[in-house]
């Protein structure tokens, strides 16, 4: 009898530790991450200016040129070159993950290019890359959100 | 003193071994002999150019093929307009452009024309619309020991855009299994620059003068209305009405494509270009001409005349330091 007990003994601890250490086991779920939608509704400004490689920032006074999104639809302020002309309609090759934008000014053929949207110093910004006369020009503006 | 003489003679020994294994590898670099190019040519025709090349290789290493590099004006475009066929006791056949996609070994990512104008610039040119164009064998070599020469046969059309043009034009080679790198067994490439300046006559457009100072230069070169336009007038070319001229101001007269005439003449803040720093003599004005002429959306500006003139306006300097203006065409070829 007393052997017997001392056998069950000997298998109850492993099998206890073996409950204990499963019941510590937790199947965490990972809940997909939504990507936020890049929204760059507002009025923006050049804070950076190149051409072909040369800095205009300070040569060409950028100061009153705004670049406005609202609603799908965008418009210029204190015209500077850029890559359209006219005020019209904009739109982005994907809403979460955009590079490339698209501009459709009125009565004019859509002019699309690709563009970064980082967050600097806690701010984003938006670096368009483009040829607004000769294509071998090349302009590269880098805007940021005056509000 | 045998003995002594016998120690230090087998150290003398030792050290000739190691001049004359340092000479056989420091021998071991690509050279450009000489280069036959003409000095003038009409627009638009195809000239010979002969690089005359002499390559000693060292011992196991390789295959390898041979670069050249050739600098002229973007314009030309003679990555479509060149062919190079090469002969020497060794072998003969073509060089054809390098894609883009081929980077080259000890360029840190650059392409081979990107490689070429950081190492070696604009080899003396004045205006930065020149572009260095790479070529390669379409056979490598081996490094065995031996020298391989031979010629280069480069025809090649020039004044592509019609263009007047005076340009130093220049040329460069190494190997793919080098780039242009240096060290202690030698140096890997050679560069020449015909310090002539090669002149294109007979053509339709203005101009373009690489070679000598000018007293404005625009700039980017090519260019059309919806552009940002610096202009820069240098005072150090030569002694002019401005000499001394606190104030230099642009006086321009636009000609549009519907035949108008658009003149700014006047000397306020948007006439008036900057002095770079306070006794460089060299004065700026970046401009919009589309605003700056006040175009409407439907003009274009086809040429531009334009004088330098003091705060008075009465002293003006024009191309060349006379009266006529100087012109400025907007195009981008």
């Amino acid at each position: 009898m007393r052997k017997i007990y001392k056998a069950h003994k000997i298998y109850i601890l492993p099998i206890l530790a073996a409950i204990i250490m499963l019941a510590s086991c937790k199947t965490e779920r990972v809940l997909p991450v939504t990507e936020s939608v890049k929204d760059i509704s507002g009025s923006w400004q050049v804070i950076r200016a190149t051409r072909n490689g040369t800095d205009l920032t300070n040569i060409i006074d950028f100061s009153k040129f705004r670049v406005n999104f609202k609603d799908g639809a965008y418009t210029l302020v204190d015209r500077l070159p850029f890559l359209v002309n006219k005020d019209g309609a904009y739109t982005l090759d994907d809403p979460q993950y955009p590079f490339k934008i698209t501009f459709i000014a009125t009565g004019a053929q859509p002019v699309a290019t690709a563009f970064t949207f980082p967050i600097v110093n806690g701010k984003r910004q938006l670096s368009l890359t483009f040829s607004p006369g000769c294509p071998n020009n090349s302009y590269v503006y880098v805007l940021q959100k005056t509000n | 003193m045998r003995s002594y003489l016998h120690i230090k003679g087998k150290g003398l020994w030792k050290f000739c071994a190691f001049v004359t294994l340092a000479i056989l590898l420091a021998c071991c670099g690509e050279e450009i002999q000489s280069v036959d190019q003409p000095s003038t040519a009409v627009a638009g025709s195809t000239i010979t150019v002969k690089v005359t090349v002499n390559i000693p290789t060292a011992s196991n290493g390789g295959p390898d093929n041979l670069v050249l590099g050739i600098l002229v004006p973007k314009a030309w475009n003679i990555k479509q307009n060149t062919t190079i066929t090469y002969s020497g006791p060794s072998g003969s056949g073509i060089m054809t452009p390098i894609q883009e996609s081929v980077l080259p070994k000890n360029g840190n990512g650059l392409t081979w024309a990107a490689y070429m104008k950081q190492t070696f610039k604009i080899a003396g040119n004045l205006i930065d619309d020149m572009e260095w164009v790479p070529f390669q064998t379409d056979k490598g070599y081996t490094h065995d020991g031996t020298t391989l020469s031979g010629v280069l046969n480069i025809q090649m059309k020039v004044g592509a855009d019609g263009n007047n043009t005076l340009c130093k034009l220049a040329y460069v080679i190494t190997d793919t299994g080098n780039g242009f790198t240096s060290n202690q067994f030698g140096t890997y490439y050679s560069e020449k620059i015909v310090e002539d300046c090669f002149e294109v006559t007979g053509g339709s457009g203005d101009l373009i003068d690489f070679c000598n100072p000018q007293l404005t230069i625009v700039d980017p070169p090519k260019s059309q209305d919806n552009d940002l336009v610096t202009m820069t007038f240098d005072g150090t070319v030569a002694s002019t009405q401005l000499d001394g001229a606190p104030e230099v101001y642009l006086c321009a007269t636009a000609y549009t494509n519907d035949g108008k005439t658009i003149n700014v003449c006047e000397q306020t803040d948007k006439t008036k270009l900057t002095q770079t720093s306070a006794v460089s003599k060299r004065y700026q004005l970046t401009i919009w001409p589309h605003t700056f002429f006040g175009l409407t959306d439907a003009q274009t500006i086809v040429k531009m005349e334009y004088f330098l003139t003091d705060k008075t306006g009465t002293k003006k300097v024009g191309y060349g330091n006379t009266a006529a203006p100087f012109v400025y065409t907007f195009k981008c070829q």
